[in-house]
């Protein structure tokens, strides 16, 4: 098979996620020979702009008309898409506040001169284009990126991430956050794939990867308000990266 | 009329451009734009509790994100009026030199480099010199390693928490670190061989002030509690919570007003605006390394701030293997985080991230959560400095085809290593004209 034709691009976000692809040191140079770096403005000034892609990585939310013109720009050039980090799979912390107070928030932060700016609520990319591929975590996991790559080198995808961050735990026999009743671990309802990373360390999960498909959100927020954690507070920390929690009221 | 525009800006981090006009009467408009995204994550932090706040904050930028975490803590135990121990100090300290090492490395070897080199860019660069390549990204490998060891994830630490550490790195960990901080050794002083064997682009000469965080011991990043500006020989001390009337920032609608500026200065922040406010505090190594490298600090020259990122990279590395072996040498204890009991306050704190100064102020109220947050960051402070010098550009250049104008330009905002994704929530944007 010929190298496929990559671009890595930034919409809205902190480009944690082309810092992880950048921080792959050790297999950086093979990946550079693998594949045909034809457009990463991050990393370089000579750039096609317009060309075909076999591969799209997008990192970072739709949060205004330009991130949108971009995005679908990029759609319409590449084969396949991948979003990657919680920002362009689920909207991420800037898709944390509900979207009816973007105006408010706008003014709050810049003042009047707010409201002229290019600027909506964030927006995953599945909301404007075919998504192929998501890729979640604040950041992505270096081994995820590399597993995902070695599936695109092979022209295909690798098999869907259905277990929750309390399985990973589980498996490295951590000592249980939850049964503790201390914290709000979010370990429960989050995409796993992070090998249990936090609570790894002793730090509750905060559902950085955003909310699983099947997750058990009644039963979870009924566990937690057993050890007297107040719902709204719960439901704050589960909307923080953006999920799609439903929000105070809907439960 | 004449009209440069450079967009978009390549090999920086985040969404930026530059836009030069020349009418018949000279110069009418300079500036660097930012097309960077809103986030607006000040709002997403009110209402939250202390342990929310920290990594949601870290997520402004992640080649920062060290620095945000740890500013962010730093605000909120002075907010709690919370103690750390000097244990925990230091490890903050590690983890920002880490940070520092790895956030040099990308900028001078993967962004700047190629311009020294005539590459357009870092995998272009790789085939051509793949030495020098490969020694940059093993500093930055180490830079992440460090910050692995000390806060658990290279981007967007976790275990950095209110109080201290979650858990301490283990002795296995440290002795790993350890070694690899041996090959870092040899490689920082490659670097600094690389760095003072490159050419001296011209771009522009032109005198600038500089501030940076001060009160803290050595050439810390995490400790100080000052904020310290220096104009020529002038230097002026701003204690943190007094730190609005430096950094002065003025939001004007529609215009290119929104600067920060001391007295209608703007000043610079960074590796090389460190070396010169400190210049009286730097250690005989940190002389030596400049000696080397042939740059002095304050320098009218703006891309001395690359070599400047080479002369702290190497002195990171240095202090970081010290500080490993005492620690191994001496031991760490296995001490408990300190209770943080939220009380209604404000807390202001500085630290020096790896482009300059970084403020986060929070006001808690008696429950604790978070009533306001103000965060300054040192891209939002360094546009004003980067437009001063862009005019310098245009006014000293002697009739050169404009792509080396163009050229010059890039140099200059390339060597500021702008982080747009920390600067979008404090500057104007480009649309807003």
């Amino acid at each position: 098979m010929s190298r496929p034709r990559l671009g890595v691009f930034g919409l809205t976000g902190c480009a944690g996620d082309q810092l992880v692809l950048l921080n792959c040191e050790d297999e950086l140079p093979e990946l550079a020979c693998l594949t045909e770096v034809r457009d990463f403005l991050m990393a370089s000034s000579a750039n096609d702009a317009c060309g075909e892609l076999d591969v799209a990585l997008v990192e970072g939310a739709v949060a205004g008309r330009r991130d949108e013109e971009r995005l679908r720009a990029i759609r319409r050039r590449s084969k396949t898409l991948v979003a990657i980090g919680s920002c362009a799979v689920w909207g991420g912390v800037s898709a944390a506040e509900t979207p009816d107070r973007h105006a408010d928030r706008l003014a709050e932060v810049y003042g009047p001169a707010g409201l002229c700016y290019d600027s909506a609520p964030a927006r995953p990319l599945r909301e404007l284009v075919r998504v192929d591929w998501s890729l979640p975590g604040c950041p992505i996991e270096k081994h995820e990126l590399l597993e995902l790559m070695a599936h695109l080198l092979e022209g295909n995808l690798p098999p869907p991430a259905d277990r929750p961050v309390c399985a990973e735990c589980r498996m490295a026999e951590n000592d249980c956050l939850l049964a503790r009743g201390a914290a709000v671990c979010c370990g429960p309802l989050t995409v796993g794939g992070c090998r249990a990373r936090c609570p790894e360390m002793g730090v509750p999960c905060i559902g950085c990867r955003g909310l699983l498909e099947d997750a058990n959100l009644p039963g979870a927020l009924e566990v937690f308000e057993r050890s007297g954690l107040p719902r709204q507070a719960v439901l704050a920390k589960i909307r923080t990266f953006g999920a799609g929690a439903p929000a105070g009221g809907a439960l | 009329m004449r009209v440069i525009r450079v967009e978009p800006l390549a090999r920086v981090e985040g969404h930026g451009g530059i836009t030069v006009e020349l009418d018949e009467g000279g110069l009418s408009r300079v500036e660097f734009d930012i097309f960077e995204g809103i986030r607006l994550l000040e709002t997403v932090v009110r209402g939250r509790s202390a342990e929310d706040v920290s990594p949601i904050v870290s997520r402004i930028c992640a080649i920062c994100s060290a620095a945000h975490a740890l500013t962010s803590l730093k605000a909120t135990e002075a907010a709690f009026g919370v103690q750390v121990s000097p244990q925990t100090v230091l490890l903050r300290e590690l983890l920002l030199r880490g940070e520092n090492i790895q956030s040099h490395a990308l900028h001078f070897f993967c962004l700047a480099l190629p311009d020294y080199l005539g590459a357009p860019g870092v995998i272009a660069l790789a085939a051509e010199r793949p030495r020098e390549v490969q020694l940059g990204l093993r500093l930055k490998k180490l830079g992440n390693l460090i910050q692995e060891t000390v806060g658990g994830r290279a981007v967007h630490p976790v275990n950095a928490v209110p109080g201290g550490f979650a858990r301490l790195p283990g002795v296995e960990q440290l002795v790993g670190l350890r070694r690899a901080l041996e090959q870092g050794l040899r490689d920082a002083e490659a670097a600094v061989e690389l760095a003072a064997s490159l050419p001296s682009p011209a771009a522009c000469r032109a005198e600038t002030a500089y501030a940076a965080a001060g009160g803290g011991p050595d050439y810390s990043y995490y400790g100080g509690d000052e904020a310290i500006l220096l104009e020529g020989d002038q230097r002026r001390v701003f204690p943190a919570w007094d730190y609005r009337r430096l950094t002065n920032e003025r939001s004007a609608p529609h215009s290119h007003a929104r600067h920060s500026a001391f007295n209608g200065r703007a000043f610079m922040l960074g590796a090389l605006a460190r070396l010169a406010v400190r210049k009286d505090q730097l250690s005989p190594r940190v002389r030596r390394l400049m000696e080397s490298l042939g740059l002095e600090a304050p320098s009218p020259d703006p891309l001395d701030n690359n070599k400047a990122q080479i002369v702290e990279l190497a002195e990171d590395v240095a202090w970081a293997a010290e500080t490993v072996d005492r620690l191994l040498d001496q031991g760490w204890r296995e001490e408990p985080r300190v209770e943080v009991r939220p009380a209604a306050g404000r807390g202001v704190a500085l630290t020096e991230a790896p482009r300059g100064l970084l403020v986060h102020s929070y006001v808690y109220d008696e429950q604790g959560r978070l009533l306001k947050a103000d965060v300054v960051t040192p891209t939002a402070i360094n546009t004003a400095s980067i437009e001063e010098r862009f005019r310098a550009a245009v006014e000293q250049a002697g009739g050169e085809e404009p792509a080396e104008l163009t050229r010059r330009l890039e140099l200059i905002a390339r060597a500021y290593d702008p982080c747009l994704s920390c600067s979008v929530h404090v500057v104007r944007r480009a649309d807003a004209r």
